[in-house]
């Protein structure tokens, strides 16, 4: 127990006085300081930080006026609110002549069959297929006007059809949900825990291979059992993780509660302990899931530089749910998304993204972390087996197929 | 009663058997030369002797039995590859190494300070490892090996690495640990070592012992028909009971005829006015021996 307590002492030492942890620790925090305390002397100063904030990721050629051809006869009158945005031509090349003289930056033509169709043809001169739904309320503003006979409550009712406000039947605590904190959380949570366990668990691989490498774990083994070796390495890079954790989710929440207006963190707006304790068991597990495929593979690998390009294989599984993390924010009660939660290698992020998105059922929940658990006993174990002197001694090559075989005991 | 015994180890690593049936002892306080060709498996040896790895059959006993957590505390390892951690002070190094042999930090600290002024390290004491020479890196991890006080050393290629001055300080540092009791086992090629410090050898060779003993036996067990002489004078041409007469060294080699002694050769010699400054049984050389064993096991 002693020399565990040895080997993790020497390894929280090392992760933690490594500079490029060190720099990661802080440079997350510190941009994001530096960021809000900007924003936030605009805001001293009285400039307006939305607008600013709309023209830094709205194009600048987007922002100018573009262009329109009727040849339905519907547009008889242009709303006075977008005038200036939206200027009518008689004949396309009317149109073009503008475009090409940099009056507009592109224009519309509303053909003669558009009540049938529907069909408006929007014309640029680059190509972006995302650009006609970015660039359409204008002229929806203007056909919505037209079509409701030039009634701009009619019109703007038809454009904006319901404002969906919603009643809760659960006697949990409600988030707010106008706050952008409610909106973003679930990214911040995702992208957080991606980092945390794949930082803590790489850490892992690294100081095998290292010292793999560097021959000192010859050294170790005549001191140490292989399980000592790696149980004092698992804990002390999993308390990296989660310190990382702390230290970033601490410095995020002084910053907005002491930052401007624009962030500040309402008194109203609480992070549900359920979400913290879940996160808490979610990361342990996960993290033991990680690391021990980490350590599997640096037990393996000749060296560190194998064991690196190895990490794709097992940090595949961590990438689905930011693939799928619209699906999993937007419907996170899908059947996609409750499968994804559940199946124990994308659980981690996956699950903690519902969390944050929404009420997720307490036994969903539950059966997820305990297959996470099993699924985390049965790698640990398995890691544990690869982890002997033979494997970590010899520099044999890496095959996944062997890698696989090794981990289920063959 | 020996401090190792090792009795017929085998290990075999998918189709290749690295050590068969070797066997042999270590007496406390004996320097012991585990000596073989490369790929000999002489480090799977030590690593079964160490229990860092299994054997696949016979047993190791150190100390009095298997080993335990205990006994590793008790036993000092220098690998042939050094193992030091490159990217930290070569204190903070040497004082995590000891800590894990058992030692408290603080006397693992003050008896590193005095290992560090006795091996000249003691102004690298700071410097990462990785900026230290070959020669100072295998003196700190010579400084692991030994600063626990262990009651086994084992030690493989031990010069490798080192001027000639070092190599006499670690020469005199094995002397005193022998003199202390410690037990050595050293693995080196360079014979000219072992014959100036092992008590006893085992060569391998191809993974099987094919020597084992004391040195002057088996020296003696592979000394040809001959005798070592210099005189003050020029030796004859033929020397009655001499087959061969060839220069060796500074010295002659005569090659005695069959059945004739080098008490008789002496005689001839003195009855012949040769005024002699030495005379020896001519004894092949470690290296001869070595030589000789293997291309003879390869054959």
């Amino acid at each position: 127990m002693k020399k565990t307590l040895l080997i993790l002492k020497n390894e929280l030492i090392t992760a933690l006085t490594r500079k490029s942890f060190l720099i990661t620790l802080v440079l997350l925090p510190l941009t994001s300081f530096i960021i809000l305390l900007v924003i936030s002397g605009l805001q001293k100063s009285g400039q307006d930080t939305s607008a600013m904030l709309e023209n830094l990721f709205v194009p600048a050629s987007l922002s100018s006026a573009e262009g329109f051809v009727d040849n339905s006869g519907l547009m008889k009158e242009i709303p006075d609110e977008i005038a200036n945005a939206l200027i009518r031509y008689n004949t396309e090349e009317d149109a073009r002549a503008a475009l090409n003289a940099g009056l507009i930056s592109a224009y519309f033509i509303v053909p003669d069959d558009y009540l049938e169709k529907g069909d408006v043809f929007y014309i640029r001169p680059d190509f972006n297929p995302m650009g006609s739904t970015q660039q359409s309320s204008s002229i929806k503003s203007l056909i919505a006007f037209n079509l409701s006979g030039g009634n701009p409550a009619l019109a703007y009712r038809l454009q904006d059809p319901i404002n969906a406000i919603e009643v809760s039947l659960s006697n949990q605590e409600q988030r707010d949900s106008d706050h952008w904190l409610t909106f973003f959380l679930p990214y911040i949570i995702t992208f957080l825990f991606y980092i945390v366990i794949l930082t803590s668990s790489s850490l892992l691989l690294n100081s095998i291979s290292t010292e793999k490498q560097n021959r000192v774990m010859e050294i170790l083994l005549t001191s140490l059992t292989p399980s000592q070796v790696l149980t004092g390495k698992i804990i002390a890079l999993g308390l990296t993780g989660l310190l990382q954790t702390v230290v970033w989710l601490g410095a995020g929440l002084l910053m907005l509660r002491y930052s401007g207006r624009a962030f500040a963190l309402s008194a109203a707006f609480q992070l549900p302990l359920s979400i913290m304790a879940w996160g808490v068991l979610f990361f342990i597990f996960g993290y033991a899931v990680f690391a021990s495929l980490m350590a599997g593979i640096g037990a393996l690998v000749p060296n560190l530089r194998e064991g690196s390009q190895l990490t794709t294989v097992v940090i595949l599984p961590m990438i689905i749910p930011l693939v799928f993390i619209s699906a999993l924010i937007n419907t996170p009660n899908s059947p996609l998304s409750v499968f994804l939660s559940m199946f124990p290698l994308t659980a981690p992020v996956s699950m903690m993204t519902r969390l944050s998105a929404t009420q997720v059922p307490f036994w969903q929940a539950s059966l997820a972390l305990l297959l996470l658990a099993l699924t985390a006993v049965f790698l640990v174990r398995a890691s544990a087996s690869l982890f002997k002197a033979q494997n970590l001694l010899t520099g044999q090559t890496f095959t996944v197929a062997g890698f696989l075989k090794a981990l289920a005991g063959k | 009663m020996p401090n190792i015994i090792v009795d017929r180890i085998s290990k075999t690593f998918g189709n290749l058997q690295a050590v068969k049936n070797v066997s042999f002892e270590v007496n406390p306080g004996e320097i012991f030369g585990l000596l073989g060709p490369n790929g000999a498996g002489k480090t799977t040896s030590i690593r079964i002797m160490l229990d860092i790895f299994k054997a696949d059959s016979g047993t190791v006993s150190i100390l009095g039995g298997a080993m335990t957590e205990e006994k590793k505390n008790r036993i000092g390892y220098l690998p042939e590859e050094r193992g030091l951690y490159q990217d930290i002070q070569l204190e903070r190094c040497l004082v995590y190494l000891a800590t894990l042999k058992g030692l408290e930090e603080s006397e693992a600290r003050g008896r590193i300070n005095d290992y560090l002024e006795k091996f000249d390290l003691a102004d690298a004491r700071k410097k990462k490892v990785k900026e230290l020479s070959k020669g100072m890196q295998q003196k700190a991890q010579l400084i692991t090996t030994l600063v626990h006080k262990p009651e086994v050393v084992i030690i493989d290629e031990p010069f490798s690495a080192l001027d000639p001055v070092n190599t006499q300080m670690v020469k005199d540092l094995l002397k005193e640990e022998r003199h202390r009791g410690t037990t050595i086992v050293m693995c080196t090629h360079q014979m000219h070592q072992v014959e100036e410090l092992a008590d006893r050898i085992a060569l391998i060779n191809a993974g099987e012992t094919v020597l084992y003993g004391g040195l002057t036996e088996i020296r003696r067990r592979f000394a040809s028909d001959g005798v070592l002489v210099r005189a003050v004078n020029s030796l004859p041409s033929a020397i009655p009971g001499v087959q061969e007469i060839r220069p060796h060294n500074s010295s002659t080699l005569l090659k005695l005829e069959n059945g004739k002694t080098p008490q008789e050769v002496l005689n001839t010699l003195i009855h012949q006015g040769i005024i002699l400054e030495h005379f020896e049984i001519a004894l092949p050389s470690l290296d001869e021996i070595f030589i000789q064993v293997v291309n003879h096991e390869s054959e």
